[in-house]
């Protein structure tokens, strides 16, 4: 796929999504704000039951910015993904338009996946922005420009990452005629052990250990302690790199072998 | 172009007798059936012509043009397109096939038509120029220049089906599918997407499979048609051949003087075929083809005739009798019509007279 493809299909997507504005501004406002109400009164209550002045590491500010962080970032990464594209594509035959052009299917659906994105993007710099502005960072808070620089390599990769893992298992609807519950149960799986939903510190240290090498906290908590200035040292940075890439090399060739045996099973009903 | 040899497909499909017990018991044990849909399909189809694909709902004319256009894999059999197995799905062919699906929205729901046009400019990595100069030709044949600035949502049927023709046809292709193009469309944009597609043609000569079920459609931009009923090419030839293989007979009308009498159906006239009506105003006669100037001999001599008119049967009406047609044998060609007097058809298939192509 060429460059200027790939650059074409990421801008008409986005502006597509863009051209609904009151869908833009409520998604926005709403998810933020619910997600944050919610996980202000669960840790305040946690907080407060426990007379704990840190959880997991995290004082109330602190797991507060973090799940913000979560929040924002975790949206980025997963984009439209409950809509579950490829999946919905493959059930009402909406593939064969793909099939007939003189291009890759993937690399078309991860520009458009891209695309999808850019109005995300746009709302976690305008209400990190806005938030910041209004509350400051915390003291203890490490955001500074370099972790935010450092950050960005984690972001294109879990958000490929994420791309992969979803991939394979949208695929299966070349077998099974509604996998939208596969949908669901990613997300889930990728909230819990991605560290969205708890922080890693809060799991038993062997479980914590082991999640280091699973792809979803590449897709999720690497990302935010990158940006919150907690990953020190380089070597810690290489190697959430490092296991986030390897993951999308597995992914990508898992996808592969899955595409050429479902399409040739595939009908193209509704045409 | 176009050579397709003994190509089959053959879908499983589940079998789910209704009832919620019925929804129960399928999440343990489903019954599959096997769904034959195209069952040993052979023909050619030569550069500049097009070819009418007809039969009922469900004979297997989608299936054989989503094999041929390379969405899917066959079961068997072969098929070479320019050149190309088409479900390999070469990039060199892709580049020059179009399919038009009349019941499935190509284009972008929620584009102009103008983004979409550019995309697959992109796509389809078209010069600038040509890109241009197509796109000027194609909109103002079509008379959409004014609207490809608006949502695709947004258009009329027709517009949005000339907007298909319009992507489908950017890049030139030189393979052209076209399934039920002007379906929903009223008679005015059936006629302009006819009168487009004979333009279209005229100018590129690309090799052109049709499926409608419009006769007109059929009537108007194909010579050569192929019927296929329940998976099978029951016919393949001209169209107007196919008036004199199957309709053997022809009706004879002799429009009587007005003398107030009513006619009576005479023996010498009865004996030549069958009397379709016989009253105060006219006598119709069905006759075999070879009887056709002795009955009207016989009804010019038998009556006081003020008129008389010599009829073929309706194409669309001959074709309908073949499509539906059930059984058959191999003598008479499967399911051949008995009533039309259907001659042999073994071996109508690529072999056959070819008056169009």
């Amino acid at each position: 796929m060429s460059l200027r493809l790939f650059r074409r299909l990421v801008f008409l997507e986005a502006s597509k999504l863009m051209s609904y504005r009151g869908d833009f501004w409520i998604t926005a406002v709403a998810n933020l704000l619910a997600t944050t109400v919610v996980h202000w009164f669960l840790m305040r209550a946690i907080f407060d039951t426990t007379g704990a002045e840190t959880l997991g590491g995290y004082t109330l500010p602190e797991i507060m910015t973090y799940f913000i962080g979560v929040n924002l970032i975790g949206r980025v990464v997963r984009g439209a993904d409950l809509q579950m594209g490829i999946a919905s594509e493959i059930y009402d035959g909406g593939l064969s338009r793909y099939l007939l052009y003189p291009t890759r299917y993937l690399p078309f659906k991860y520009a458009q996946h891209l695309g999808a994105i850019i109005p995300e993007i746009i709302q976690m710099f305008l209400f990190a922005g806005i938030l910041i502005a209004i509350l400051g960072l915390p003291e203890e808070s490490g955001v500074t420009w370099v972790s935010i620089a450092m950050t960005l390599p984690t972001l294109v990769i879990a958000n490929l990452l994420y791309f992969l893992l979803s991939t394979p298992i949208q695929f299966t609807s070349f077998w099974a005629d509604n996998v939208w519950s596969l949908g669901v149960l990613l997300r889930f799986t990728s909230l819990l052990l991605g560290g969205a939903m708890l922080p890693l510190t809060w799991f038993p240290e062997s479980a914590m250990h082991a999640l280091r090498y699973l792809p979803f906290v590449a897709c999720c908590e690497f990302p935010v302690r990158v940006a919150t200035g907690e990953v020190t040292t380089l070597g810690e940075y290489s190697l959430g790199l490092t296991v986030g890439l390897a993951w999308c090399g597995v992914l990508g060739l898992a996808c592969l072998p899955i595409w050429r045996k479902g399409q040739l099973g595939y009908t193209g009903v509704g045409i | 172009m176009i050579e397709v040899t003994n190509l089959r497909k053959t879908f499983y499909v589940h079998k789910k007798a209704p009832g919620l017990r019925a929804s129960f018991r399928s999440l343990f044990h489903r019954e599959k059936t096997a769904k034959h849909a195209v069952k040993g399909a052979t023909f050619r189809v030569e550069e500049g012509e097009i070819l009418g694909l007809i039969g009922a709902n469900g004979a297997g004319k989608t299936t054989l043009v989503k094999m041929l256009s390379g969405i899917i894999h066959p079961t068997s059999g072969d098929a070479r397109v320019l050149g190309h197995v088409p479900w390999e799905r070469s990039n060199e062919l892709r580049r020059q096939v179009a399919l038009i699906m009349g019941q499935k929205a190509q284009l972008w729901w929620d584009l102009p038509a103008a983004d979409c046009f550019l995309l697959l400019r992109d796509i389809y990595q078209l010069p600038e120029q040509e890109y241009r100069t197509s796109l000027d030709k194609l909109s103002s044949m079509l008379g959409v220049k004014d609207v490809l600035n608006v949502q695709i949502r947004r258009l009329s049927l027709g517009e949005r089906m000339k907007m298909e023709l319009i992507a489908a046809l950017l890049h030139s292709p030189r393979v052209l599918y076209l399934d039920e193009p002007t379906i929903g469309l009223d008679l005015t944009a059936q006629k302009a997407v006819r009168d487009f597609i004979l333009e279209y043609r005229s100018q590129r000569a690309p090799a052109m499979i049709l499926t409608s079920h419009y006769m007109e459609d059929i009537e108007r931009l194909c010579k050569r048609i192929i019927i296929i009923r329940e998976g099978e090419i029951v016919y393949d030839g001209g169209l107007r051949t196919v008036v004199e293989q199957y309709a053997t007979e022809k009706t004879v009308t002799a429009h009587l003087k007005k003398n107030g009498e009513l006619a009576v159906a005479k023996p010498e006239v009865a004996r030549l075929g069958t009397v379709a009506e016989c009253n105060a105003v006219c006598v119709k006669l069905r006759v075999p083809r070879d009887r056709v100037a002795e009955a009207a001999q016989a009804l010019l001599h038998h009556y006081e005739v003020a008129d008389i008119t010599i009829e073929e049967p309706e194409i669309g009406q001959i074709i309908e009798q073949i499509m539906t047609a059930r059984g058959g044998s191999d003598a008479g060609g499967p399911g051949a019509p008995e009533s039309l007097g259907a001659p042999s058809i073994a071996g109508s298939s690529a072999e056959n007279e070819e008056e169009g192509s």
